[in-house]
């Protein structure tokens, strides 16, 4: 059935002179207005501000992100300082935009010892595309999505992130981890 | 003779002060700021200095300093002279209302009568209106001379705009006259001692429609045809640049405190807080004797002049801010149609009330 909107709608003489609609626009501004001039009084005392002003004070102000936020694609290291890493290359594989780039290291024959290990790991993030999908193929749990997506430079050669710059403890990263393992439950085999 | 002298000059040095160092470059923040606590914004706050932001206020430096340093351009074909003698026509008669306006009462300071106001005319009123419509002349020269026709189509509003409303704006001071008997502004301001003297109570419907026409006179938001930017680029100051640009942009801005403080003498009570006459006030003070407790008062009275003036300036960037701006039409159809009949009523009216009253 047709839905038909009537236009041609008779306005009262009240309406017509357009002071009851400026006055509740104004009503509505001034609200906003003493609402959020009162209300960014807390953050300057550096105390919580009312959740419900929605506007962050950006630079000064951060957001917690969600868990399930994807940011920078990072990699998890060990207590002992090790990469978890065992460079099988299947995020290099995953990754839809090619931005990993992989050279492997092994052990040589000694006991008790980790065994493979990427020599090389960079990431590329002026080609990431943050889909998460590493994060997804890894095996090892060894690959995460930060919550940092502040990764902005200067010069495009410097978004090329390195092991060392890659590395994060894992203890940063257990919310997310534990995030991972329900949502792909890869170890509930 | 030379006391008299110093104090007239202490009084233009402190409103030159107030307008042109204060109010000027203070609401330029001001008007940032409101707009975006308003629509859920922070608003400027980047420029610092030494890591410090002060809410953004170092803006109005930085704005200074643009204008400065940029080029003072003077396009083909323009009339040389009149394009840069228009912005100083615009901003004078803004300064130059406030010779009348009295921004407190009269006070006994060392055994001196002390008048606010710098020149206290018996034809102030008068005087403010024959002033503030010289101002037209500057925005329409602006757009005349400037050689390009989004400034000729601007200015030729400016100058209707400017005229239509300017007869409402007369009209109802009519309304005011007719119920105060002076056209002194300072004996306007006296008389409002008592509350329910006030202006807006006396003169309700006068107090809006001198609202509206103010606006218009300034061509801001609702009333801004002369100078759409979506319409005219920037109507009659798209010529402008640099500091003849701002010039313009302080002759909006003080004539925002001009529009105040008017509307603050004829229809807020002036200097007046509700129900405390000057006496009442005095005798508080009484402890520090003639001269200390007149001074007191004078403080307190300057005080609440110009937080009545900031409240107008708050009530004119709301406006500015809330509504869209009215069709060309709708404009002259609201000034000829309505406003000016509805100021023609409210004289009758109020004529037909003194004569019954009395």
């Amino acid at each position: 059935m047709a839905y038909y909107v009537n236009r041609r709608s008779e306005m009262t003489w009240w309406e017509k002179s357009y002071i009851p609609e400026i006055i509740k626009g104004m009503w509505l501004t001034s609200r906003r207005f003493f609402y959020n001039l009162f209300g960014f009084i807390p953050f300057f005392l550096g105390t919580e501000k009312d959740r419900r002003i929605m506007t962050v004070y950006y630079p000064e102000e951060q957001v917690q992100y969600p868990v399930a936020y994807r940011g920078r694609p990072v990699l998890a290291q060990n207590e002992d300082g090790h990469p978890a890493c065992v460079a099988c290359g299947l995020c290099e594989i995953a990754c839809p935009a090619y931005c990993i780039h992989i050279e492997p290291g092994q052990n040589t024959g000694k006991q008790n010892q980790y065994e493979r290990w990427p020599d090389v790991f960079n990431i590329d993030y002026a080609i990431c595309i943050f889909c998460g999908n590493c994060e997804e193929a890894c095996p090892e749990e060894a690959i995460f999505m930060s919550d940092d997506c502040e990764i902005s430079m200067l010069d495009r050669k410097q978004m090329l992130y390195t092991k060392e710059q890659l590395l994060t403890p894992v203890a940063d990263l257990q919310k997310r981890i534990e995030f991972t393992r329900n949502m792909y439950a890869k170890w509930n085999y | 003779m030379w006391v008299d002298l110093i104090i007239t000059l202490v009084k233009i040095s402190f409103i030159l002060a107030i307008t042109v160092g204060f109010f000027a470059p203070v609401l330029t923040w001001v008007e940032r700021k409101q707009s975006a606590l308003m629509q859920d914004r922070i608003g400027a706050n980047r420029a610092d200095i030494m890591g410090f932001t002060v809410l953004g206020l170092f803006h109005i430096i930085a704005d200074a300093l643009k204008m400065f340093t940029k080029e003072d351009f003077i396009p083909d074909g323009a009339n040389k002279i009149l394009h840069t003698v228009s912005p100083i026509i615009a901003l004078v008669p803004a300064l130059l209302t406030f010779a009348v306006i009295p921004f407190g009462g009269q006070y006994t300071l060392f055994d001196k009568e002390v008048n606010l106001v710098i020149s206290d005319l018996d034809v102030g009123l008068l005087f403010v209106f024959a002033i503030a419509s010289l101002a037209t002349y500057g925005y329409v020269i602006a757009g005349w001379s400037s050689n390009n026709n989004w400034s000729l189509l601007g200015s030729m509003r400016t100058a209707s705009q400017m005229i239509s409303y300017e007869v409402t704006m007369g009209l109802t001071i009519i309304g005011v006259l007719m119920v105060y008997g002076s056209m002194k502004l300072t004996e306007i301001g006296a008389i409002q001692e008592n509350f329910w003297m006030w202006g807006i109570f006396l003169q309700p419907v006068g107090f809006f429609m001198f609202l509206t026409a103010s606006i218009a006179e300034n061509k801001r938001i609702p009333f801004d045809a002369p100078e759409a930017e979506s319409e005219l680029v920037a109507g009659y100051f798209t010529e402008y640049s640099g500091l003849k640009f701002g010039m313009f942009f302080m002759a909006e801005f003080i004539e925002m405190v001009t529009i105040g403080a008017i509307m603050t003498i004829l229809f807020l009570g002036a200097w007046h807080i509700p129900f405390l006459t000057t006496a009442t006030l005095l005798s508080w003070f009484d402890f520090l004797g003639t001269t200390g407790s007149n001074l007191v008062v004078m403080l307190i009275h300057v005080g609440v002049f110009f937080a009545k003036v900031i409240f107008f300036i708050w009530l004119q960037m709301i406006i500015r801010w809330t509504l869209p701006r009215f069709r060309y039409d709708q404009i002259m159809r609201l000034g000829w149609k309505i406003l000016l009949p509805l100021s023609l009523a409210n004289i009758l009216v109020t004529g037909l009330l003194i004569l019954a009253l009395n």
